[in-house]
């Protein structure tokens, strides 16, 4: 049902229609607008917002075919990211063997990453140590842990292979709990 | 230090490679039956699955909502669409 309400909507949007737009940027905005702070910094992230959605307009005709209007929008996003800030793609973190990962993340090892941790202190804890992973590893985590999207849609926005995604997103985990237990408490 | 042990015919070192496809539930039945023997096995692999299983659940629970654009964003955004849909060409 959704689908097919964004698929009305960007066919509205195309021909300039102002309530479709108003309505479109309603459903999307706070995603696209978390999305674009995990990409650039905060003051540049409304413009990121801002740029995607007057892209989205522009180019509405081209979205049929594409995962969803969800995953779609977020790719506009990153590209304005990109274009905005001049950034290259981001650089995959070095390949590391899984298990120098793993024993990072607390494999085999003690307390657990998460011990003791809850309410807003864990949230505190969570937002700190995805800020301290490189942008690759964040944007896997955002896209399909936080956003909620597909493997299928992370691989469009990412332009990567669905087995891709998911390496890239084990990895990125796993980086995130050896970040989580690098933080510890107080951090 | 890590201990590697093969337990339900899977090494610990496998296990912690499809550990995120066995949370997804995207393990074909045979191997998700090895995974399962290995961690009911494994208490190494047992303790960490589940805190990786708990970090991704926080994760998706506590960080879910993402917060409104500032206020007076749609005002300004909805003033460009219409510039730019008053363009010419449009
Ligand atoms: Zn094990």
């Amino acid at each position: 049902m959704a689908a097919e309400i964004d698929a009305e909507l960007l066919s509205r949007v195309a021909r300039g229609d102002r309530a479709a737009f108003a309505c479109l940027v309603r459903r999307h905005s706070a995603p696209v607008l978390r999305f674009a702070r995990s990409l650039v910094d905060a003051g540049s992230a409304e413009d990121v917002l801002q740029e995607t959605f007057l892209a989205a307009y522009r180019k509405a005709d081209t979205f049929r075919g594409a995962e969803s209007a969800r995953a779609w929008l977020l790719a506009i996003a990153r590209n304005a990211a990109r274009r905005l800030h001049r950034r290259p793609s981001p650089v995959l973190a070095d390949e590391e063997a899984l298990a120098e990962l793993g024993a990072r993340a607390g494999w085999g090892q003690t307390p657990s990453p998460l011990a003791a941790a809850e309410g807003a202190e864990l949230r505190e804890r969570l937002a700190a140590a995805l800020e301290r992973l490189a942008p690759a590893d964040r944007e896997a985590i955002v896209l399909r842990d936080l956003e909620g999207l597909t493997t299928a849609e992370t691989a469009e926005v990412l332009g990567i292979r669905p087995g891709a995604v998911k390496t890239r997103l084990h990895r990125a985990r796993l980086r995130l709990m050896g970040a989580l237990r690098a933080g510890g408490r107080g951090q | 230090m890590r201990r590697e042990r093969s337990v339900g015919g899977l090494r610990c070192g496998e296990v912690l490679a499809c550990l995120a496809d066995y949370l997804a539930g995207e393990l074909e039945a045979r191997v998700r039956e090895r995974v399962e023997a290995h961690l009911a096995g494994c208490d190494v692999c047992e303790r960490f699955g589940g805190d990786y299983a708990r970090v991704v659940a926080c994760l998706r629970r506590i960080l879910a909502a993402p917060d409104p654009p500032p206020d007076g964003f749609e005002e300004r955004l909805l003033r460009a669409f219409e510039e730019a849909a008053g363009e010419p060409g449009h």
